[in-house]
């Protein structure tokens, strides 16, 4: 699914990493962890091409990730950053959000599938006629958990899924996140919550 | 009828008026006085430069010479937009000499060959003063939407890669932002649009009047007028922004640093 190849990434001189291999199969839940700085974030964002490498090889499906295969790629990945402020009033507007560009015009959106996504991870069905601003960040959290979730793209990034939520809620996500790995969506998620890391089928440490 | 000459001696008396503000500006502390009397002063001898020159375009009445007059117009123009919105030069140059020209060059052509049905387009008489207000309304709106554009896109960085990282192609992605720009930049035209004769007699109708022509021509003018600035500045803006976009995001769609650097004090 998913080949990083000897892979380094450098601000102003100073590499995060380097020599980085990984090798992610379908359906895997891979933590990547390690000390703040050492470029967890920047390694998901390099996958989506925001990060250039400065050595080395990302590969999603075949497709090796260069100026040419870059918006292919990203048709491929649903994608949920670190405390995620979309200029959305309503809870509605922002799960619609994705569903409304041209690459997932062909999944239909299902309230339906929301609301039993919205079960499994805890979250009440009158959040979806909400404000924004009357949800807390860990509700914000799973129901974009759920959206991305419906939109069944090959590959999952998440930023940090657990960092505003208690244990029994973190065991939830993680719990619903190997349900749709066994549907066949690989996810990839930077996490330091230790119970999560745990969980996962692989543990990437920078 | 014809119209009344003003002398530069009524001109003074007239001038005097200015005492008005300049008074309240100065009893209330605003700061505004020098920065008012210097954009008096600049008018005027702006103006005056405008009726010599405007003087001899009339007389020659060539057509290389009026476009050459267009051509600088648009240079000032575009280094005008560069300044306010402070975008790097590199970025935004070429791209808004290129949107003024193509827009400009369009709707000015269409209005004079089409609507007006001239003999010659190139006639300095309706030539300059329609190409002049095209101008100077294509430069007020693409530096309020050029501005909410990429300064948009700089505050809200995390939606436009959010969409990208969803599978957004590079112009989902800017659709938002444009949205933004039009709305903030159009918004204060079609107010004005609605409430035109209401509210307030609009200037080129006015001109018309005071220079003798019946309110009847001068009502289809300014309804023109209306029409081709509207047009002429939203296809500058669109312009503008598809060609300044292959120099302000790279190969990947990341956004490149657009504004120039702050000088630190």
């Amino acid at each position: 699914m998913l080949k990083i190849e000897d892979a380094c990434i450098a601000f102003g001189g100073i590499e995060l990493f380097s020599g980085l291999c990984v090798h992610i199969d379908d359906g895997e839940i891979i933590c990547i962890s390690g000390e703040s700085g050492s470029g967890k974030t920047s390694l998901i964002k390099a996958i989506m091409g925001f990060v250039p490498l400065k050595k080395g090889t990302i590969t999603i499906d075949d497709l090796t990730l260069n100026e040419h295969t870059i918006e292919e790629i990203r048709k491929k990945i649903a994608w949920i950053p670190q405390e995620l402020a979309l200029p959305c009033e309503w809870v509605s507007e922002m799960i619609r959000l994705p569903f409304e560009l041209k690459s997932n015009r062909g999944i239909n959106f299902s309230k339906k599938k929301l609301f039993d996504a919205f079960q499994e991870l805890n979250l009440e069905e009158n959040l979806y006629e909400k404000r924004v601003n009357e949800i807390s960040g860990g509700q914000k959290q799973r129901i974009m958990i759920a959206v991305a979730a419906l939109l069944q793209k090959p590959l999952l990034i998440v930023d940090e899924p657990t960092s505003a939520l208690d244990s029994i809620s973190s065991e939830r996500v993680l719990n619903f996140l190997h349900k749709i790995a066994q549907q066949g969506m690989t996810v990839l998620a930077v996490s330091h919550d230790r119970t999560f890391k745990l969980g996962c089928n692989k543990v990437i440490y920078l | 009828m014809g119209t009344i000459d003003i002398s530069y001696w009524n001109l003074l008396v007239g001038l005097l008026m200015m005492g008005i503000p300049i008074y309240y500006l100065q009893k209330y502390k605003t700061g505004l006085v020098k920065g008012t009397v210097v954009a008096a002063v600049r008018m005027l001898i702006q103006l005056f430069l405008i009726g010599v020159y405007l003087k001899y375009l009339f007389k020659w009445n060539h057509p290389w010479i009026n476009f050459l007059w267009v051509f600088i117009m648009i240079l000032i123009a575009s280094e005008t937009a560069i300044t306010r919105t402070r975008i790097r030069r590199e970025i935004l140059f070429i791209p808004l000499c290129v949107g003024f020209l193509i827009s400009v060059g369009l709707i000015g052509t269409y209005f004079l060959g089409f609507v007006l049905r001239l003999n010659n387009i190139f006639n300095a008489q309706y030539f300059i003063p329609i190409f002049g207000i095209l101008m100077g309304n294509m430069l007020s709106v693409n530096v309020i939407g050029l501005n909410t554009f990429y300064s948009g896109l700089q505050r809200e960085q995390q939606q436009y890669y959010y969409l990208l990282g969803n599978g957004a192609t590079y112009q989902e992605a800017r659709a938002p932002f444009i949205r933004q720009a039009l709305i903030k930049a159009f918004s204060p035209c079609i107010a004005n649009m609605a409430v035109m004769g209401l509210v307030a007699l609009p200037g080129t109708m006015i001109g018309q009047i005071l220079g003798g022509s019946s309110p009847n021509v001068a009502i289809k003018y300014q309804m023109m007028i209306v029409v081709i600035t509207f047009t002429a500045s939203i296809l500058s803006i669109m312009i503008t922004i598809k060609i300044a976009s292959r120099r302000s995001f790279d190969k990947y769609g990341r956004l490149l640093h657009v504004f120039k650097e702050e000088k630190k004090k």
